[in-house]
Order: structure tokens, then C-alpha cells, then sequence
């Protein structure tokens, strides 16, 4: 079998597994909020302190309406949390489930998608916020509304053969997961998140065009405020999920064997 | 379906990457004796932790695992259920081959003992339905009625060993590899542990059993394999294997 054909086939394995990863992404959901009478709704409530906050102060620092600053806020501060928080996670996918992969041979992109399913159900309680924010400031369109949901899905796609690569590399270097954090930290604030890219002037445009992630994050977030999506982000997000996504069946692929050594 | 195992000089280097070469270099230069532990080129430690097994298993056969701690008989079942990849030579292990490595394996403080079952399933490869079917053989072992359905954070460490008993042995393997669970509970417990192993032990085509007691190898066992440093010191039927293990033990 070559390399690439195993990574297919762990991906194969993994996605008929479905039963454990969704099973072990809701444990770590409930381990984590045992008790708690909100449970995961303190996400909810966190997320919206942070949008109501930021979105305030950066739109009255900016100058910016509000009508329009905090809906475009909210969308990309929840859809950023999806995003880095399943690359973040994902680092630490293989390091994590040590005592698993020790014991048992499960398909390995198994604990993988655990984190894609884990946040993509708190993305799920966030997006109460997106919803309560366009109940209140008004659905600009109906029609692009659906195209949120492939937005979605090429964002997951890309997250999560990020999230795949960055869990090899941290189990093999332990100083990734380190790395990584710090990287996404930096892309936050150079990503149209609390700004958008038509608030900076001519010259530094380019911060956004030639930013990868500023399209992740417009995929999802212009079908919700009403614009559709031009060709070129959708040629460029789907482009990154097949060549990242490629890239990463094949490290997983080469790297399969290695990965109960490395935990 | 007939199970198989085949090994053909299989040989298993553990790179260790949470010691410092350096210093672990010179530990062993000052001991001074010929050692398993060496450096790979990229200066990461690297133990033999086996050396060269071939071994070859046909349906009936009841494998007992000796040797001494560190011998490499846990590394051993770990490359027969396919978790490690042997560093040289070839397995074929044909057969759906399950691990007990450790009986504590998934378990879940916060999910109920019901919820345990089930994600103890799925990991072992079992579908809804081979767990749903097995949920009342565990429950009417476990004795535990009503605890089931409580978070397994509640139960006393009696409780939680039976329930983690019965799981593991409630799977059906064509190949079953077993790390020391035997000995476990209490002695009333440990009658009724030892029947259910039997029976797991008659479900499985080929048995192999790591364990220090050389009385269940001889109740359990057709074959031994004594492992020293990785190497296969002796391999063949029980009492000559277990006879020259307590001779060389015992000088």
C-alpha cells in the first residue's frame, strides 16, 4: 500500500468509527463542564460578554457603525473559535489520547475528528450569538443565508487538516503545540476579524488578500451578512482543503506506524 | 475462520524521547555491561526492546508469556494486536485479534456504567448491536443492578474493577492477548473472575497470556515462550520451558 492509499484508508476507518469519535468528543464536553447547572452554555455566555465588549469599543474606536460592526464581529469571532480552536486542539489530538492509542488499534485520524466534532458542537452553542445578533440588527439577506452552510463545512475541512498535521508534529516535537498557540495568536489580530478588509487603505491591502485564513474566515461570514461569496474564495478554500487536505493523508499515511512511538 | 499468528525475526526498537541522551549515555557507559540501549542517528535513545522472535500460532493454541520484568512480553502482544509496527522482520496475525492491556482502559468517571460499557465497546471495534447484546451479560455479572445507571465516579474501587472485569472480558476474539489482568478483586470475586476468564478462553481461537504465575500457565497453557531481554530464550510445551525458567531463576 502506498502512503498515501493508508492515510485514505485510516481516514475511511476512522469516518465508519463515527460512533466512538462523536461518543469520546461529547465525554470531553461533559468532563468538562460535569455539574455545571449552564454546562456548555457558559461558552454562550462568554462568547457574547466578549462580542458585546470588543464589538463596542473596536467599532466606536474604529468609528464604525454598529449596525454593521457587530454582526461581523460576532460571525468572526465565533467562526475564528471554531477554527483555531480545532487546529489548537488538534495538536495535542494524538498527545492526549496516549493511553488509547497504547492499548488499542483504532483508526488514528479517529482522535482527530474527536476534536472536530468537540468544537464544531461548541461552535454550535456559540452561534446562539450569530442568531440572537441578526435577530436583532436584521437579516440583510435571506438568500445567501444557505451558502453558510458548505462556508461551514471547507472551513472544518481546512481546520481540520491542519489540526491532523499539527497532532503528528506535536506528538513527534513536543514544542509544537507551543508554536502553534503562539501562531494562531498572531494570525488573530492580522486576520479581518475585528476589522475588515475595506477599513485599510490601498497600500496595505495585501495584508488581506494574501492572507489564506482571511477567505476561511469570509467564506462563512459573508453568506450571513448578505454577500455572496466570489468565485475566488470559493477556488481558494476549496483549492486549500484538497492540497492540505492531501498533504495531510499523506503525512498521516507516512507517519501512521510512528504515531504509538511518538505518544 | 481460521486465526493465525506468524512472526519471522521480528525485531522492535522503542526510541524513548523524554530522556536526555546525553546523560543517559553515560549511566550506562558507567554500568559498563552489554546493554539493549543505544542511540538511533538522530541521537534520540533507543531501547531493543525485542530481538529477533519468530514464533508461529495455529487455532487451539493457549500461549503463555515468561520472562522477567522489562523482558519484552508486553511489547510482544502490543505488536501482535497490531499497535506497534515492528521495526524488522514480518507479522501476520490473520483473525480479529484484541488486546487487554490494561482492564482500566476508557474508562469514564463522569459516564454512567451503562455509558462505560458502550464507549468501551466502540473502542475495541464492537458495532451498537454486538454492545447492546452484551450489555446484559455484563450487567448480570457485574451484579451491580441500579449502580449501572450511575456515574461510575460513585462507585466504590471493588465496584469499578468488576465492572472494568466484565467489559474486557465480554469481547469475542478470534485472538485474544492478555497483559496480567488475572488476580484481580477479591477472593469471592476471584472465583467467579476466573470461570469468566475460562470461558473467554474457550470463545478465543488463540490465547496468548503474559503472567508471572506459573500455576495458571499450567492450567491454561499448551505452549510457553520465556523472553529474556527481548530474545527468545526458550519456546515449546510447558513443563520444559517452565522447568528451565525456575532452574535459571533460581541460580
Amino acid at each position: 500500500m502506498s502512503v498515501l492509499e493508508m492515510g485514505f484508508a485510516d481516514l475511511a476507518g476512522s469516518l465508519r468509527a463515527w460512533r466512538l469519535w462523536t461518543l469520546l468528543g461529547w465525554l470531553e464536553i461533559r468532563q468538562r463542564y460535569a455539574r455545571s447547572k449552564l454546562g456548555p452554555f457558559w461558552l454562550t455566555v462568554s462568547m457574547g460578554v466578549l462580542v458585546g465588549a470588543l464589538g463596542v469599543v473596536y467599532g466606536t474606536l474604529f468609528g464604525q457603525k454598529l449596525t454593521d460592526y457587530l454582526p461581523m464581529v460576532a460571525i468572526g469571532l465565533v467562526t475564528w473559535t471554531l477554527f483555531s480552536s480545532t487546529v489548537n486542539e488538534g495538536s495535542m489530538a494524538y498527545i492526549n489520547s496516549s493511553s488509547y492509542i497504547r492499548q488499542v488499534n483504532t483508526p488514528r485520524l479517529v482522535y482527530v475528528l474527536q476534536v472536530g466534532w468537540r468544537n464544531l458542537v461548541i461552535f454550535a452553542h456559540n452561534f446562539v450569538i450569530v442568531a440572537v445578533v441578526l435577530g436583532i440588527f436584521g437579516v440583510k439577506s435571506w438568500l445567501t443565508l444557505p451558502l453558510v452552510i458548505p462556508g461551514i463545512l471547507l472551513l472544518l475541512a481546512n481546520a481540520l487538516w491542519m489540526g491532523m498535521i499539527a497532532g503528528l508534529l506535536s506528538a513527534r516535537f513536543r514544542d509544537f503545540p507551543q508554536i502553534i498557540a503562539a501562531l494562531l495568536q498572531v494570525a488573530f489580530y492580522v486576520t479581518p476579524i475585528l476589522f475588515h478588509g475595506a477599513m485599510l487603505s490601498q497600500q496595505h491591502r495585501w495584508i488581506v488578500t494574501f492572507n489564506p485564513l482571511a477567505y476561511l474566515i469570509d467564506v462563512v461570514r459573508q453568506p450571513l451578512v448578505g454577500v455572496e461569496p466570489p468565485a475566488s474564495t470559493w477556488t481558494i478554500t476549496v483549492g486549500m482543503a484538497l492540497g492540505g487536505g492531501l498533504l495531510a493523508l499523506w503525512m498521516t499515511g507516512r507517519y501512521h506506524k510512528r504515531i504509538p512511538y511518538w505518544v | 475462520m481460521n486465526a493465525s499468528i506468524r512472526l519471522h525475526q521480528v525485531c522492535l526498537d522503542l526510541p524513548i524521547f523524554d530522556v536526555s541522551a546525553q546523560s543517559l549515555k553515560k549511566r550506562v557507559m558507567r554500568l559498563g555491561r552489554r546493554n539493549r540501549i543505544a542511540e538511533d542517528n538522530t541521537g534520540v535513545v533507543v531501547v531493543r526492546s525485542l530481538d529477533g522472535v519468530s514464533l508461529e500460532l495455529q487455532p487451539g493454541d493457549r500461549l503463555g508469556l515468561i520472562g522477567h520484568n522489562g523482558a519484552g512480553k508486553s511489547s510482544l502482544l502490543r505488536v501482535l494486536a497490531g499497535i506497534y509496527s515492528p521495526t524488522a522482520g514480518t507479522v501476520e496475525v490473520h483473525g480479529r485479534a484484541v488486546p487487554l492491556l490494561d482492564i482500566n482502559l476508557g474508562m469514564d468517571d463522569q459516564s454512567t456504567g451503562r455509558q462505560n460499557i458502550r464507549l468501551r465497546g466502540l473502542l475495541l471495534g464492537m458495532g451498537d448491536d454486538e454492545i447492546r447484546a452484551k450489555t446484559q451479560d455484563i450487567a448480570d455479572f457485574t451484579e451491580l443492578g441500579d449502580y449501572l445507571d450511575l456515574p461510575l465516579r460513585t462507585y466504590s474501587s471493588g465496584m469499578r474493577l468488576r465492572l472494568a472485569f466484565a467489559i474486557a472480558t465480554a469481547v469475542d476474539a478470534d485472538i485474544l492477548l492478555l497483559d496480567e489482568v488475572i488476580g484481580v478483586g477479591d477472593a469471592s470475586f476471584q472465583d467467579k473472575a476466573a470461570r469468566r476468564l475460562e470461558q473467554l478462553h474457550a470463545r478465543a481461537e488463540i490465547v496468548v497470556l503474559a503472567i508471572h504465575d506459573a500455576k495458571v500457565i499450567r492450567q491454561s497453557c499448551n505452549k510457553t515462550l520465556w523472553l529474556d531481554r527481548g530474545r527468545v530464550r526458550a519456546f515449546g510445551d510447558v513443563e520444559s520451558v517452565l522447568d528451565a525458567y525456575s532452574r535459571h531463576v533460581a541460580a
